[in-house]
């Protein structure tokens, strides 16, 4: 019989994911697992153990995405697993829970009124009608919804309270899910991206950091200018990029980017992450030589623009300003032209007198790094004027409200769940040979110790109601 | 530094209310239990001025910041949220024992932070990631979190001790100790309080990431073993709320989940230290 043997497969499956040992195992691997992504440096950074490794290891590594194995698919397969074990789990309960909540309890039940404990039952001198009217203006003004049954000799009355704590196990489960949703939307229609701005300039695209090229934004942002900021013992302060965003050309909005204060312009949001100086265009150049003084004469030179030699033999430029060259610190490339004659190359380095040194023979007698290669000046490079780069992150994730709503969600249900029970409370107004007798009583689905100290509370407050009445 | 100093002090107030607290437990004397009691209440009280004090230090050095901002700070917030959770505890339970089991955890986090060299004990303005509103709520969630499954350990191996009882064991140790179900019920209390407030921990975390960095989950080392925490302790939470486990199964879980706690606070940063070493 083909039917039932695929219903009884179906039963297995549907047994398998709504048992909570299921669960548990889940649990327990997903920790173990993400263990290994702690140890075994992930992504970008996998590359300095990857080359340390023998190729048998490296391929295992390689083929089991440990490089990366929270994006793996195994990991995105356990916590499916987990999420599909969590609904059925919570449809396969979630009528019991139903059930449970919508029941009308009766309030004449004699059940929770066994073994009841003397303090939660006293006597009083007032009439049956007097004492059930006040036992029920006080409850009424404690319960929403009081049930209330009459008989000849007693009042029944049945008081209820948290109700709604049933659901806060389904509350946590579905916040869980609604994470996991916010996080697949953030992967399918989000992105993560950076971009370095220099002071002055503008951008329209940004570089993913998954790689797959440019992403054009659609607009321009410029960073104006940017400052940073220390501390007397030398810890960052402040980072603060001076942002402007452009639409069509025309300027539409205008933001101080701060670390902790992120900006969002068109559902982009923008964040402040790095930072870094390239040499900008400009030098402090000194030229010694004959009639130039002791110390020579100090200029401010912009790079690819003529100047006059000191004794006007020429003129000369610089061609290029390096922040760095063969880790020797900043050097610029100047190029002399004199009136009558060839031109000259050479390139000057800021620490000459310790770059000097440092050079290898062949190099430091070559007229290419030699400052004094045209006669009778020495070029000295005083320093070069650096520009900041702001480094800023580029998010768009769609799926952010949707996971804090998740988590919202899970705070709640996690105070329903923990520290909400559903209290039923009974009292009866009994006569019996002449005697009024008041007694109370109540179950709860967890917390019995507080449901002892709730029913005890009560039977105080109402016998001093029923003392107090009339006065 | 004078909260440094005072807090140095603390650590052997919180050492003497152990040991007041084990001689109780060993000589059955109330009297030295009431007196651990009054110790460890003046070394929280005098603590807690310690840590206020701290505070108004670091606006005097114009640095202004709740002194929750690097490992020392956090060490001495741990031993402050430890004690002060036990002395809750103690006053609800009216049972002394527990304080035999806890007060080392405190006493050892203040000494590491007092005494471990190294130890940057000076109060360090706030770097630009740590300058945020959530930092507070962060380090406070954390910690309670923290605190309450170092409760949760030491319940848990009461638990595993009391069952070395039997009815031939005269030692007034292990008479003392309260009945298994009462340990386990208050286990299962402090294991829920501190999974509620891990849960809040990572969450405000990943607000902050969010601010900060631009993503709310990156799989950092120290995110991924809070997670790891947090998810050994759910299936404690689960096998005893569905299961219906109970008593040494939990204690064994507990004690486990309390090492993740160990390794999320300290031992990803010399996972940290490793890496940027064999690079």
């Amino acid at each position: 019989m083909p039917k039932s043997s695929t219903e009884k497969s179906q039963n297995l499956i549907w047994g398998l994911f709504s048992s909570v040992r299921l669960t548990i195992v889940l649990l327990i691997i997903l920790a173990i697992t993400s263990i290994l992504g702690t140890i075994i440096p992930q992504q970008d950074d996998a590359i300095s153990l990857a080359k340390q490794l023998n190729p048998g290891l490296f391929r295992l590594f390689q083929s089991l995405d440990l490089f990366d194995m929270y994006h793996s698919i195994w990991f995105r397969l356990l916590i499916g697993f987990l999420a599909l074990n969590l609904v059925i789990c919570s449809i396969d309960r979630f009528p019991n829970a139903l059930r449970r909540f919508r029941a009308v309890p009766k309030p004449d039940r004699s059940k929770p009124f066994e073994h009841l404990p003397s303090e939660q039952a006293f006597l009083t001198e007032a009439s049956l009608k007097e004492a059930s009217a006040t036992v029920a203006r006080f409850l009424r003004s404690r319960y929403k919804n009081l049930h209330h049954k009459e008989t000849q000799e007693t009042s029944y009355f049945l008081g209820e309270k948290g109700r709604f704590s049933h659901f806060g196990v389904y509350l946590v489960h579905l916040s869980v899910l609604i994470i996991l949703i916010g996080a697949l939307l953030g992967s399918f229609f989000g992105f993560e991206a950076y971009v370095n701005i220099l002071e002055g300039e503008r951008i329209d695209a940004v570089a993913l950091r998954k790689g797959g090229g440019p992403l054009k934004l659609g607009f321009e942002v410029a960073c104006d200018k940017f400052t940073v900021d220390f501390y007397e013992n030398g810890a960052p302060r402040e980072y603060r990029s001076e942002l402007r965003f452009f639409i069509e050309g025309k300027e539409a909005e205008k933001a101080d980017l701060l670390v902790n204060h992120p900006f969002q312009f068109k559902g982009i949001t923008f964040y402040q992450s790095s930072y870094g100086t390239v040499p900008g265009n400009k030098v402090s150049l000194r030229i010694a030589g004959p009639g130039l003084g002791p110390k020579g004469e100090t200029m401010g030179v912009e790079a690819d623009k003529p100047y006059d030699l000191p004794g006007g033999e020429g003129q000369f430029s610089v061609r290029d300003i390096r922040g760095d060259i063969m880790d020797l610190g900043p050097a610029i490339l100047i190029s002399v032209q004199p009136s009558d004659g060839k031109e000259t190359h050479f390139w000057v380095f800021q620490n000459w007198e310790i770059v000097k040194k440092r050079l290898p023979p062949p190099m430091a007698k070559s007229t290419k790094f030699n400052p004094s290669a045209f006669k009778p000046y020495t070029f000295f490079l005083d320093g070069v004027k650096t520009k900041y780069y702001t480094g800023l992150q580029v998010n768009k994730d769609p799926g952010v409200p949707m996971v804090w709503l998740g988590c919202f969600a899970m705070v709640l249900g996690f105070l329903m769940t923990f520290f909400m029970s559903h209290r039923k409370t009974w009292v009866q107004v009994s006569e019996k040979r002449d005697e009024i007798k008041i007694s109370v009583a109540g179950t709860a689905n967890k917390d019995q110790v507080g449901l002892k100290r709730h029913l005890e509370r009560l039977t105080n407050d109402l016998r001093n109601r029923l003392d107090e009445r009339g006065k | 530094m004078l909260s440094s100093t005072i807090l140095g002090y603390i650590t052997f107030a919180y050492f003497a209310s152990f040991i007041l607290y084990l001689l109780m437990m060993v000589m059955g004397r109330d009297f030295l239990g009431r007196l651990a009691t009054y110790v460890t209440f003046a070394g929280l009280t005098i603590q807690t001025f310690a840590i206020i004090l701290r505070w108004v230090e670091s606006y005097r050095l114009g640095i202004g910041h709740a002194p929750l901002s690097n490992l020392y700070e956090s060490l001495i917030f741990f031993a402050w949220t430890i004690i002060f959770l036990y002395m809750i505890i103690e006053l609800r339970t009216k049972t002394r024992t527990l304080g035999a089991f806890v007060t080392p955890l405190a006493f050892l986090a203040l000494a590491y932070a007092s005494f471990s060299p190294g130890m940057e004990t000076h109060i360090q303005p706030l770097i630009p990631a740590l300058k945020s509103n959530w930092l507070i709520a962060h380090v406070i969630t954390c910690f309670f979190g923290y605190a309450a499954f170092g409760l949760s350990l030491a319940l848990s191996i009461m638990y595993l001790i009391k069952r070395l009882e039997n009815d031939q064991s005269k030692s007034i140790f292990l008479k003392l100790i309260p009945r298994p179900g009462i340990l386990d019920e208050l286990n299962y209390q402090m294991v829920i309080i501190g999974f509620l407030m891990l849960a809040l921990g990572i969450i405000t975390g990943a607000v902050w990431a969010h601010s900060a960095w631009g993503s709310y989950w990156t799989w950092d080392p120290k995110e991924t073993w809070s997670l790891i925490t947090w998810l050994v302790y759910a299936s404690v939470i689960h096998s005893r709320m569905v299961r219906g486990w109970k008593g040494k199964k939990i204690s064994i879980l507990c004690i486990i989940g309390f090492c993740c706690v160990l390794f999320t606070y300290f031992g990803v940063n010399y996972l940290a230290g490793l890496h940027s070493y064999a690079k």
